[in-house]
């Protein structure tokens, strides 16, 4: 057991490792120059070349990926070329808008995906299963950047129920929560449902009805567990996504997140806050990627034996 | 389909009273008091005037920081503001500066002549400082960025209310430098206590000062006591939130959650723009900027001017004016409107289909030619790039569009290898011809990388009515040569001109005083708001 967990974070030191990487290499492909991007359209040739040597752009790609990998192990994210501000202080400022944003949405899919799936799964066929499957077929289809518009004008503007934008208290992060889990809590619902449809059809069940348990137990203590196994994997995947910050939806509702400073960082080639974001990014992914593995291990004995 | 729906959602829920929800309370001077709250589509990067060099920051910075020189309230004018007055040898080669007396920064102490001295000073010794290399007609500057001297021979400080600033070569346009805010006094102690902090840890000189600022989020400023002019500012406090998209600004203006809503989104603004109630509020400006096509004119097709006049005639400028609401003025060349040395009399070339091809066919392309265009991947332009396409298609251009994000268009526009054809524009950074005729087209500017003179038209009888011009301490002889040069470049056509944008912004109809500014945009120093006896909005 002990053995499996450190092979599992060997594994995950190794992507994150990967992933930085690859992205070093892709910042250095985009063709847009970033000492130009820094110091805007009227710089002259002079100047954007005192910049590149300032920053050590003409180092060659190998010196500067040494030089960022070294300061990155001591901890060291560098500062935004834009606004001058340490990465580190930027991130840290931005992760815990994100960490709420996420987690609410989350909760959301659960609270709702799950009992839908449950209810379609156990009525399947009839209309709680339609209904279910033709709401989680909406909620998927609909763009955020128009269902969270839509919701913004109705309980926003017009309702005046919820902020308009921003953060800071419960009722800014139920707009966007709900944008954000809109999608998720549709495939939560389908998830759960073709799962726990497979177990209602197998064999245990069949005993655990025959043993003439009510039906709630054998959906819920009997069926439902198991079908759990690719949920979790599925909420580990969704948290990793979430805490790499929502572009869309932290635009719409001017939510302070990672997202949009991801999103800047990109357009205006700020190496070091790319780097920075993409890296904690990566973190989160693999982070709960491990998390939901061994939660996993732990639900399911059958997995440790597997080498 | 998304507008459609909402106008759905509207009708199911009613159509509500759009109309203004406060009127003035009828003030006939200025009242002081109150919160001005605005806000911007993006976010302060930095409040450290060397650096800062965007949009958004000069929101933050403007009422933050004072400058020896000042534009008028609503204008490019020239005005007194931290300096009482100021002098120009008779040579056009020394600027002396006499400031007001007892000025002070926000915390009470004193500014003087040596802080503006330290503001250029760290300007030439920051690399990364866009403005730095602006200063080169100093007397020593150019030692100074190249780190052979710390301390700029050229700006000296007879005086603490005393400031010399001399000048290798005349330049008329060096007092514009002036006005902008990296010239704004610093006091060395302060910003090397602030260290890495001072990009949020501004030193105020001007109207406001800093009361807090959430990065991202919300920058709040309150009045200066210690400002200049006691008269200034009006209001007591000015919030900005960060980051809001135009369309949310609107619904929060709708809602009285703002005073004002800056460039709106286009189906708000043509709402708006159709309101007899909403009209008196709405406030426009046409922009220090231009936008256009370049052509690399070292290269076929448009090496020959025929063609790049012939591509001038076939781009109908109407379609474009309708495809940006009207919120353009259509340009001849590129000095923008209000600008000293246009000539307004110079028509933009009409679209005339026929002339195009006859000038096609005399270059030997009757049949026209397939090029690449490159432009900007945002909704304006590939909405713009497609009228284009359009337009040219009509006299045989067959163009094929390639959409690439602003830093890449910046970065390969400027090679020598680069594209020899897409979108070009250039923001003014003060109201003189120079300013953007020396950068884009004097052959100085050609260079193999990071070339600004991009379509690499080199032409020597404009660079010596440029060089010229740039020395000519006579100001109508010099506004004359600058009508001479577009009118070279006119011919010339390097680029396919194009428009100048013009920007909206509606206030609620107790927001006095206010004005779009064609450098700064905008500018709440002498905003007022008229509001009832207890500072409350007065209903309609």
């Amino acid at each position: 057991m002990i053995a499996l967990v450190a092979r599992r974070v060997g594994w995950t030191l190794l992507v994150i490792w990967f992933v930085i990487t690859a992205t070093f290499v892709m910042t250095a492909a985009i063709p847009a120059d970033p000492a130009k991007a820094l110091l805007g359209p009227h710089a002259d040739t002079a100047a954007v070349e005192r910049v590149r040597a300032h920053y050590c752009l003409d180092d060659g790609l190998v010196t500067q990926y040494g030089c960022w990998l070294s300061s990155v192990v001591r901890g060291d994210l560098g500062e935004s070329f834009r606004s001058k501000r340490p990465v580190i202080d930027i991130i840290a400022d931005r992760i815990g808008p994100t960490v709420q944003l996420a987690l609410a949405a989350i909760v959301l899919q659960l609270v709702i995906g799950v009992p839908l799936g449950i209810l379609a799964a156990v009525r399947r066929g009839r209309w709680p299963d339609r209904a279910a499957t033709a709401a989680t077929l909406l909620a998927q289809s609909a763009p955020q950047f128009f269902l969270g518009t839509l919701l913004l004008y109705l309980f926003a503007f017009r309702f005046g129920w919820f902020p308009i934008a921003g953060s800071g208290s419960l009722a800014h992060l139920v707009l966007p929560a709900f944008t954000l889990a809109a999608v998720g809590i549709a495939y939560y619902a389908r998830v759960v449902r073709s799962e726990l449809a497979e177990a209602l059809d197998a064999d245990y069940v069949r005993t655990a009805r025959a043993k003439g348990l009510p039906e709630r137990t054998v959906v819920l203590r009997h069926a439902l567990r198991n079908a759990l196994g690719p949920l979790v994997t599925l909420i580990g995947l969704d948290l990793g996504v979430l805490l790499g910050g929502a572009v869309v939806v932290e635009a719409i509702f001017a939510w302070p997140g990672l997202g949009r400073e991801v999103l800047q960082a990109v357009l205006e080639v700020d190496l070091p806050l790319i780097l920075g974001t993409v890296l904690v990014t990566a973190i989160a992914i693999a982070v709960a990627n491990l998390l939901s593995d061994l939660a996993l291990l732990w639900l399911d004995p059958r997995l440790r034996d597997r080498r | 389909m998304k507008r459609a729906l909402l106008i759905l959602a509207l009708a199911a829920c009613g159509m509500p009273d759009r109309d203004p929800k406060w009127r003035p309370a009828g003030a006939t001077t200025p009242r002081r008091g109150g919160t001005l709250t605005v806000a911007m589509k993006d976010q302060i990067r930095t409040l450290d005037p060397v650096i800062a060099y965007d949009e958004a920051s000069f929101y933050g910075l403007v009422p933050l920081f004072a400058t020896l020189v000042g534009y008028e309230p609503h204008g490019t004018g020239l005005v007194a503001d931290l300096a009482e007055r100021w002098e120009v040898e008779p040579d056009g080669l020394a600027y002396r500066f006499h400031l007001r007396d007892r000025l002070a920064y926000a915390d009470g102490s004193p500014i003087v002549a040596g802080d503006v001295k330290y503001a250029m000073e760290r300007a030439l010794t920051t690399p990364d400082s866009p403005f730095g290399p602006m200063l080169v007609d100093v007397v020593g500057a150019q030692a100074v960025i190249e780190g052979k001297a710390t301390d700029c021979a050229g700006i000296t400080t007879p005086s603490p209310r005393e400031l010399v600033i001399r000048l290798t070569k005349p330049a008329p346009a060096f007092i514009y430098l002036m006005t902008m805010k990296f010239t704004t006094p610093q006091r060395a102690a302060h910003v090397a206590a602030a260290g890495d902090a001072v990009r949020r840890a501004p030193l105020a000189s001007g109207p406001f000062q800093l009361e807090s600022w959430d990065e991202g989020t919300k920058l709040v400023l309150r009045r200066n006591p210690n400002y200049w002019d006691p008269a200034l500012p009006y209001v007591d406090e000015l919030v900005m939130y960060e980051n809001i998209p135009r369309d949310t600004q609107f619904l929060m203006f709708e809602r009285g959650e703002l005073d004002s809503a800056e460039r709106l989104a286009s189906p708000d603004y043509v709402w708006i723009t159709q309101q007899p109630a909403w009209r008196p509020y709405i406030h426009t400006g046409t922009l220090l900027q231009v936008f256009a096509s370049r052509m690399n004119t070292t290269v076929k097709p448009f090496d020959d001017r025929r063609v790049r006049q012939a591509l001038n005639y076939a781009l109908d400028k109407e379609h474009t004016r309708k495809l940006l609401n009207n919120a353009a003025v259509i340009s001849h060349g590129i000095l923008p409107p209000g600008l000293p040395g246009r000539d307004d009399a110079l028509p933009p070339y009409p679209h005339d289909v026929a002339k195009a091809k006859a000038l096609l066919a005399e270059a030997g392309y009757p049949d026209g030619f397939e090029v690449d265009y490159m432009t900007q991947n945002d909704e304006q332009g590939e909405k713009l790039a497609a009228s284009l396409q359009g337009d040219l298609a009509e006299v045989g251009v067959r163009v094929r569009i390639q959409l690439v994000s602003f830093a890449t268009l910046a970065t390969v526009m400027g090679q020598k290898t680069g594209p020899a054809f897409s979108l070009t524009s250039w923001v003014g950074d003060f109201p003189d011809a120079t300013n953007f005729l020396d950068a884009r087209f004097h052959s100085r500017n050609i260079a193999d990388e990071n070339a600004l003179n991009d379509t690499r038209y080199a032409n020597p009888e404009l660079d010596a009515l440029l060089d010229a011009a740039r020395a000519e301490l006579d100001p109508a002889k010099r506004l004359a040569m600058y009508r001479r040069a577009e009118r070279i470049l006119y011919d010339d056509a390097p680029w396919i001109f194009d428009y100048h944008p013009a920007t909206t912004e509606v206030t609620q109809p107790y927001v006095r005083g206010f004005e779009l500014h064609p450098i700064w945009v905008r500018d709440y120093t002498h905003t007022w708001l008229d509001l009832g006896e207890h500072g409350e909005r007065v209903p309609r």
